[in-house]
């Protein structure tokens, strides 16, 4: 799956900056655990932080900076460091490692939504869509949505920044043809109407980036049927 | 009179000062990488405490930007520098300068201290993606020609996307607080960030020019 539609330059920037919402963040890093070509933007983002970091003039604190050097002098005989063969992703995982393959979900959502596929547990919704909220207190924007194939949402705008990652199925609007890995990172001036794909249901993520809005990817005469 | 003269011009007592100094002339990113890879393969202490030197009071000031308290950014600051000691033969200094993977290091710090007090849970080791370092190879390494050229195409930008960058950057701030913030539309916000990381990338990428 090579994604064909991206991330943003500016969402890729905010990311980079850490400057996004967590759930923005997680459907950020749900599309750049599957693409390379955003990985490789990412890159460039991040060392714009590394050329500002080091661009930082402090001031001078000599008493309290000798304080902190000398606990850290402190600290390194306690820590010792770690081989060079252990690769840095190699902090186990404990609850990924139970499940596998493609019960997998994506490793960037499972803080809010677990690691498998199977003991997702879909709500529904309106006819032909479930949905899951986050289980995280600060996930009133961060939602897993599953669509019908064949299915015709209304036509509707967004009012902030909104990021949709598809994993599985697929949808057509105006834009193109979003399927597995794409990325839909959307101005609040882009109206659309997406149509979800035949055969499979169309499940995706999306986020807000201002807590408490719901995702216009449903209409927002969804939104008194789900309660938000 | 020259900055040469000028030296010339020290007593003993302050030439010997002035050479004692944490850091008597700036240090290159390659400079960085040989003080790591000597921390990586004797634990060489005198290597990593010129990097600490150099490096903590930046982290701190950047953490503190990010609105950690003074005792926070001190504390994830010791902890940013302690992680680059345990995982220093984890560097790769092809792959990017050492401000690079230490800035990555103190954001993620950063975000995932956030999230515990905003939840009161720890998440999972691992669980922040931006923590692994993604497989792809970057295009190519960065120079440290790339760094001063990359640091001054920053200082070229635009007034209004040279603060959009710092709001980002320096703040995190989100497109919808900077748009508050400024009092500009959110697209307007979100093209300033594109256009200005678009400058910013052609100076990395297009190095050969």
């Amino acid at each position: 799956m090579t994604p064909r539609h991206h991330l943003d330059e500016a969402t890729l920037v905010s990311y980079a900056a850490g400057a996004l919402t967590d759930g923005m963040r997680a459907v950020a890093a749900t599309h750049l655990e599957a693409c390379g070509h955003c990985r490789a933007q990412l890159a460039g983002a991040e060392r714009i932080g590394g050329v500002l970091l080091s661009q930082r003039q402090p001031t001078d604190e000599p008493g309290l900076l000798a304080q902190l050097r000398e606990a850290m002098l402190a600290r390194l005989d306690a820590t010792p460091q770690m081989r060079p063969t252990s690769t840095l992703g190699g902090d186990d995982d404990h609850a990924a490692s139970r499940v596998t393959g493609t019960d997998l979900l994506p490793r960037a959502l499972h803080p809010y939504f677990g690691t498998s596929w199977r003991a997702l547990r879909w709500r529904w919704t309106a006819p032909g869509v479930h949905m899951i909220k986050s289980s995280r207190p600060s996930g009133d924007n961060l939602i897993m949505l599953k669509i019908a194939p064949g299915k015709s949402m209304p036509v509707h705008s967004h009012g902030g920044s909104e990021l949709t990652q598809i994993l599985k199925g697929a949808y057509d609007d105006a834009l193109g043809h979003f399927g597995p890995g794409d990325m839909a990172d959307l101005d609040s001036d882009i109206e659309h109407q997406p149509v979800t794909s035949p055969g499979v249901p169309c499940i995706c993520v999306a986020a807000l980036d201002a807590p408490l809005r719901f995702p216009g990817w449903f209409a927002r005469k969804l939104q008194p049927l789900v309660g938000l | 009179m020259t900055p040469d003269t000028h030296r010339w011009s020290l007593s003993p007592f302050e030439t010997a000062r002035a050479m004692s100094t944490n850091e008597p002339q700036p240090k290159t990113a390659e400079d960085w990488a040989a003080e790591m890879a000597a921390v990586s393969r004797c634990g060489d202490r005198d290597s990593f405490m010129r990097i600490y030197d150099h490096f903590f009071p930046r982290v701190r000031l950047y953490l503190r930007g990010q609105g950690s308290p003074e005792a926070v950014a001190e504390e994830l600051a010791q902890e940013a520098l302690l992680r680059l000691w345990q995982r220093a033969g984890m560097f790769d200094a092809g792959r990017g300068s050492l401000a690079t993977w230490l800035f990555r290091i103190a954001r993620n710090l950063h975000i995932d201290r956030l999230r515990q007090e905003r939840y009161w849970v720890a998440l999972p080791e691992g669980a922040e993606p931006a923590e692994d370092p993604p497989d792809e190879p970057y295009s190519r390494a960065e120079s440290y020609a790339d760094h001063v050229d990359l640091a001054r195409r920053i200082e070229r930008l635009p007034a209004t996307q040279a603060r959009l960058i710092r709001m980002s950057y320096f703040e995190a701030k989100s497109h919808s607080e900077i748009a508050a913030e400024l009092g500009m539309p959110l697209g307007t916000v979100k093209s300033g960030l594109r256009r200005a990381f678009l400058k910013l990338q052609v100076e990395v990428c297009g190095g050969a020019a």
